[in-house]
Order: C-alpha cells, then structure tokens, then sequence
C-alpha cells in the first residue's frame, strides 16, 4: 500500500509537552474511533462527500431551472439540496478535523493542505451567504462551483492518490 | 394540500437518493481497499496465532503419549 503524506501515519513534531499529550490523546481518540483504520475511514468519509457534491450539482440544477424533470420540481430539489449541503459540511469538518488531528501538517502535502484550508474558507462563505448575507446571493452559483472545484482537488491529492496506490 | 404532499415526497424522494448514493460510495471505497484494513489484518494474525497455539498443543500431546510407557 502507498503511503502519501496526507494519508500516511505523523511524523516526529516539535510542541510543547502540554501540546504533545493533546496531541496524543486526540491522535489515540481518533485510532479508537476509527478501531485502527483512520486513513481508510477518511478516504471513506472524503469519497462520500465527493459522490454527494456531484449530486448537488445535479439538485441545482434543477433548483435553479436549468434541467427540468417531470419527477422532480425546482422548489423540492432546492431543499434537498440545502439538506444534503449541510451533511456534507459536517462530514467535511468531521475529515478537517480527523486529519489535523492525526497526521497534522506535512510539508509534502502542500496542495492538498492549501486545497482544503481553501475549501473549508470558501463553504464557510457559502453558508454565511446562505444563512445571513443575503444580498450576496448572486454570487451563491460561483461560490458553489468554487467548493465543487476545491473538494475534488482536495480528495484527489489525498484519497484519490490513496485509492489509486491501494 | 395535495401540492404540499407532492413537495414533501419529492424531498424525500431525493433525500432516498442521496443515501442510496452514500451506500453505493462506502461500498465502492470498501471494496477497493480489500482485505488490507487494519482490523482485518488483526483477525488475520489472530487465526494465525491461534492455528500456531493449537499445532503447539498437538506437539505437546504427541510428545506425552510418546514418553507414556
């Protein structure tokens, strides 16, 4: 099996001895969690959130009007398309957390790093437009397609690379 | 009311597809990693170990029976 930097076990990290115990305990936390298997339940977890934003482009699509289904109506695709994002964010955060946690920060890992952080900043901004900042609304469609973009680099410098070394 | 039933099914129609969409991507992932996962490489080792333990007792009890008189 192949070891890439973001998927592979940390390394030697110089912190504080407060700092190291954190460390080790949520890095034991995780191990638990996971019962020994945290790279293969994040490829996991980042390949789910992968397969639901392609059919998020698909809900708003249709939520927007552009593809029209006699199934399914614009309102209706809207809503799942709201409940499905939100999952997705949890499950995002879920994997930010699991691998800042367990395999911290590698210097070889850089676009999958600058990827996610990326990632996490612009759907932060999606929901804060969502929710509050309504009269950035028209920017709603790029944000979108700009957490699309971002999510599938980030899985492809990490698990995508770990699927295709498996 | 008959339009507020048709848009709550339509939301629970794409909802289903949706997790129809998570099991189909757990099990893809799944079966792409195989046997290599760390749990199951434990129950690997673990039947091995056992199979190891169960030779050494036969050994033993060969060796016994032929120290009898």
């Amino acid at each position: 099996m192949k070891l890439h930097a973001a998927t592979s076990r940390p390394g030697l990290r110089h912190e504080t001895p407060q700092r190291a115990n954190f460390s080790c305990a949520l890095e034991d936390l995780i191990e638990t969690l996971t019962r020994g298997n945290p790279t293969e339940v994040k490829v996991i977890l980042a390949s789910v959130a992968l397969a639901l934003a392609v059919y998020q482009l698909v809900l708003i699509s249709i939520g927007y009007g552009k593809v029209r289904l006699p199934f399914l109506g614009a309102p209706p695709a809207a809503q799942a398309h709201r409940a499905v994002g939100d999952t997705i964010a949890v499950v995002l955060v879920v994997v930010a957390l699991m691998c800042v946690g367990y395999f911290g920060f590698e210097d070889d890992a850089t676009l999958h790093m600058v990827a996610a952080i990326a990632l996490l900043g612009v759907l932060a901004l999606k929901i804060v437009v969502v929710r509050r900042w309504h009269a950035m609304g028209r920017f709603l469609p790029a944000l979108g397609i700009s957490v699309w973009l971002l999510l599938a680099l980030t899985w492809l410098t990490s698990a995508g690379d770990f699927l295709a070394g498996s | 009311m008959p339009e507020e039933r048709s848009h709550t099914r339509q939301v629970i129609g794409s909802l289903v597809v949706a997790l129809l969409i998570v099991v189909a991507a757990v099990a893809v992932v799944t079966a792409k990693f195989g046997p290599t996962s760390a749990a199951e490489q434990e129950a690997v080792e673990e039947r091995l170990e056992q199979r190891e333990e169960r030779l050494e007792e036969r050994r033993e009890l060969q060796e016994e029976r032929r120290e009898e008189p």
